[in-house]
C-alpha cells in the first residue's frame, strides 16, 4: 500500500468534469484507489463518490493505492491532479 | 398577467403544449430470478448509455460543445462502478426489482449531493435524478415526450426542461418556453438562448394555470406572459415581435462585414474577455481580435499563484483560438479592491490610490516575472501584445521593458521561441498618463484607453457613492478632452490607439471617437454587432461636425443632451 497527500487546485474543486477525468483514469488500474478527505474514505474510481465527497479548491486529500500496480497508479493519480485534470 | 424571469430575449406568440413527464409508477415486488433481473437492468443501462451518447452528439452539432457537456457527464455517471454495483447488489441481495433498485440508489446519491454546501455540487443532484428517470423509463418501456414533432407555433410549458427533453426541441416549431423553475443561468435558459427561443422561467404554478391549446404571448426580456391576450395586447406583442426580429436581422447583416464608417474609414472592432474560454464566444460574435484579456481570473479563486506553465497554456490557448488576429493581454491588475488572499496584501486606507497593478507587480518580481515569461512564450503562437495597466510615469514603463528584455535574453539562452517584435503598450487610465500621452507615445507601442478608471480618476469621484456619482460621467468635457488628447498623441506618433472601457460600446460616444481618430474599439462580445452597426451609421465628416459642436460645450449636461438628441 502506498499513499501521498496532495492539494486540489481546480478552481471549482472536484466537480463533474475533473472528477470524471480522474475516475476514468483510475479505472485503468487493478489496484484499489481510495481518497481520504475530511475523515471519510472515498472510492477513487467512482465519479459519484468523488463528487459526493465535495472536495473544493484548496482541499488537501490523501490518495491511497493498494494492489499489484499501486506505485504506477499513485504516480499517475498525482500527475493527473497536478496537471489540473483537464481544466 | 404572469411574471417570471426573462431568460432568453424575444417575443413568443403561440399556443400552449404542456409537457408532462409520463407516470413512472411501477409495482414494487420482490423478484425470484435475480440473474434475469440483473440482465434486464444491464440491457436497460446499455440502451440508456447509447441513447444519451446519441443525444450528446446531437446537442453538440445543433447547439454547442458546452451544452453537450452535461449529457457527457451523464454518460460517465451511468458507467460509474459504484452506481451500477449498488443497483446490482440491491437486486441480488435484497431481491429488489430493477426499477426499485435504480430509484433507491439514485435517490441516495441525489440526497447526498443535495446536502453539500456548494451550489455547483448541489446541481449534480438534478443530473442524478435525470438519469434515474431515463433508466426507469427504459425499464418500463415508457416513451420519452417527443418534442421534435410538436406543431409550428408551439409554446412549451413545463415544470422544468430536463436536458433529455431539450435535446429534442426543434426551434422551427417552438416559439416560446415557460417553466416553473430555473433562472438566467440554468440549463434551460442557456439552451433557449443558444436556440434563440424566447423563454420566461420561474413562473410559479404555470403548468396548472395554463391548458393545452390556450393562446399565450410572452416577452423573454421583461418576463411578462399573457394568457388569452385580448386584441390590444395581441397587436402590441405582434408589433414588438416584428421590431425585435427586424433589429435582430439588421444586426445579422453586419456579420462578416468590415467595421467602417459610412464613408469607408476602417477601424478595428475587438472584444474584452476575462477567461481563455471566452475567446470562443468572441469568434462566434464575429470579433476581429481581443482588445483586453483580463488576467486576474487566472489568479482568483485558488490557493496559490498559477505557475508560469499554467499561465502559458491559457495565453497560448487564446492566441491559437484567434488564429493570428491581435490579442492584447493585460498584465495582472490586482490590489485596490480586488483581493487575493494568498498574496497576503495588507488593507490600505485608499486602495484606488494605493498599491495596485503595475506598482505591485514591479515590487513583486516573483509574481510578475512568471507572467511576463509566460506571455513571451505564448507570443510564438499568435499575435499577442502585452498591455501594462495603471501606468503613471515613464519610469514604470521603462522598468517593465527592462524586465521583458532580460526575460527575452533568458529565453534566447534556452532556445525557447517567442515573438521578438512583440508589442508592449500601456493602458491609459490615469490623468498622469493622459497628460503625458505625447511623451509616452514615443516609448510605447500602443495605447488602450481604460475609460472606467480614467473617468473616476479624472473626476475624482467614486461611481459607487451616491452622493458623488453624478460627477462620474465619461460625457464630462474634462474626460472627453483627456480622451481626445490621448488619441491625438497616438495618431501624431503613428502608434495604435484603442479603447477598452465601457465608453467604446456607448452609441452616444461613437461619433466623437470616430472624429478623434480612435483606431480600435474593444467591447463585450455581445456588443460587437451593435457597435459595428453604430460605427457604420456615421460618415467621418458628420462625426467631425458632432465632435466640433460637443467639444465647444462647457458642461456634462449640455454634451449629454446634445449627443442624445442626435443619437443614431
Amino acid at each position: 500500500m502506498v499513499s501521498q497527500k496532495i492539494t486540489i487546485t481546480n478552481p471549482q474543486g472536484l466537480h463533474m468534469r475533473p472528477a470524471g477525468v480522474f475516475a476514468k483514469g483510475m479505472a485503468a488500474f487493478a489496484s484499489d484507489i481510495k481518497i481520504n478527505f475530511n475523515g471519510k474514505e472515498t472510492n477513487g474510481k467512482s465519479l459519484l463518490n468523488i463528487i459526493g465527497a465535495g472536495i473544493k479548491c484548496g482541499s488537501e486529500i490523501e490518495l491511497v493505492c493498494d494492489g499489484p500496480d499501486e506505485e504506477e497508479a499513485l504516480k499517475t493519480a498525482i500527475e493527473m491532479i497536478e496537471s489540473g485534470l483537464g481544466e | 398577467m404572469y411574471k417570471g424571469i426573462g431568460a432568453s430575449a424575444g417575443i413568443g406568440i403561440g399556443s400552449v403544449i404542456i409537457v408532462k413527464e409520463p407516470s413512472l409508477d411501477y409495482e414494487k415486488k420482490p423478484v425470484t430470478d435475480t440473474a434475469a433481473e440483473t440482465a434486464r437492468f444491464q440491457s436497460a443501462l446499455d440502451e440508456c448509455v447509447a441513447k444519451t451518447t446519441a443525444m450528446a452528439e446531437d446537442m453538440k452539432t445543433r447547439v454547442g460543445e458546452k451544452e453537450a457537456e452535461i449529457l457527457e457527464g451523464h454518460i460517465l455517471l451511468l458507467m460509474d462502478p459504484e452506481l451500477t454495483g449498488q443497483i446490482e447488489s440491491k437486486i441480488k441481495d435484497e431481491k429488489s426489482c430493477a426499477e426499485a433498485a435504480v430509484e433507491e440508489t439514485c435517490d441516495f446519491y441525489a440526497a447526498m449531493f443535495a446536502s453539500l454546501d456548494d451550489e455547483l455540487f448541489q446541481q449534480r443532484a438534478t443530473d442524478v435524478c435525470d438519469i434515474k428517470t431515463r433508466l426507469i423509463k427504459i425499464l418500463l418501456g415508457v416513451e420519452d415526450v417527443d418534442l421534435a414533432n410538436v406543431p409550428e407555433g408551439t409554446i412549451l410549458v413545463a415544470e422544468d426542461l430536463t436536458p433529455s427533453m431539450t435535446a429534442g426541441i426543434n426551434p422551427a416549431n417552438v416559439v416560446g418556453i415557460l417553466t416553473e423553475i430555473g433562472g438566467k443561468t440554468s440549463h434551460s435558459a442557456i439552451l433557449a438562448r443558444a436556440l434563440e427561443i424566447p423563454a420566461v422561467l420561474s413562473i410559479e404554478g404555470i403548468v396548472s394555470k395554463l391548458e393545452n391549446g390556450q393562446s399565450v404571448v410572452l416577452d423573454g426580456k421583461t418576463g411578462e406572459v399573457y394568457a388569452d391576450p385580448d386584441a390590444d395586447v395581441l397587436e402590441e406583442y405582434k408589433a414588438k415581435r416584428a421590431a425585435f426580429l427586424e433589429a435582430k436581422a439588421a444586426l445579422k447583416l453586419f456579420v462578416g462585414k468590415p467595421t467602417e464608417t459610412a464613408d469607408g474609414v476602417k477601424v478595428q472592432l475587438c472584444a474584452n474577455i476575462g477567461k481563455a474560454e471566452d475567446a470562443t464566444k468572441v469568434i462566434e460574435c464575429d470579433g476581429e481580435g481581443i482588445g483586453l484579456f483580463r488576467t486576474e481570473f487566472l489568479f482568483m479563486d485558488r490557493p496559490q499563484v498559477p505557475t508560469e506553465d499554467e499561465q502559458f497554456e491559457a495565453y497560448k490557448k487564446v492566441a491559437q483560438l484567434l488564429e493570428g488576429k491581435p490579442v492584447i493581454i493585460r498584465t495582472l491588475d490586482i490590489g485596490g479592491d480586488k483581493e487575493i488572499p494568498y498574496l497576503g496584501l495588507g488593507k490600505e486606507e485608499n486602495p484606488f490610490l494605493g498599491f495596485r497593478a503595475v506598482r505591485l507587480c514591479l515590487q513583486r518580481p516573483d509574481l510578475y516575472r512568471p507572467q511576463l515569461r509566460a506571455l513571451l512564450r505564448a507570443s510564438a503562437f499568435g499575435d499577442i501584445m502585452i498591455m501594462v495597466p495603471m501606468i503613471c510615469c515613464v519610469d514604470e514603463f521603462r522598468q517593465v521593458k527592462a524586465l521583458i528584455t532580460e526575460l527575452m535574453a533568458d529565453l534566447d539562452a534556452n532556445g525557447i521561441p517567442y515573438n521578438k517584435d512583440i508589442k508592449v503598450g500601456i493602458m491609459v487610465e490615469t490623468p498622469a498618463a493622459s497628460v503625458m500621452a505625447d511623451v509616452f507615445a514615443k516609448e510605447v507601442d500602443f495605447f488602450s484607453i481604460g475609460t472606467n478608471d480614467l473617468t473616476g480618476y479624472t473626476m475624482a469621484a467614486d461611481r459607487g457613492n451616491p452622493d458623488v456619482a453624478y460627477l462620474y460621467s465619461t460625457y464630462d468635457p474634462a474626460v472627453l478632452r483627456s480622451i481626445r488628447n490621448v488619441i491625438t498623441a497616438a495618431n501624431d506618433a503613428g502608434i495604435l490607439v484603442g479603447m477598452c472601457g465601457e465608453a467604446a460600446a456607448d452609441p452616444l460616444l461613437t461619433p466623437l471617437l470616430i472624429s478623434f481618430g480612435l483606431e480600435e474599439f474593444s467591447v463585450s462580445a455581445t456588443s460587437i454587432l451593435k457597435t459595428r452597426k453604430g460605427i457604420s451609421s456615421w460618415t467621418k465628416a458628420e462625426a467631425d461636425e458632432v465632435a466640433a459642436k460637443a467639444m465647444a460645450m462647457a458642461t456634462e449636461k449640455e454634451i449629454r443632451a446634445y449627443l442624445e438628441s442626435i443619437a443614431r
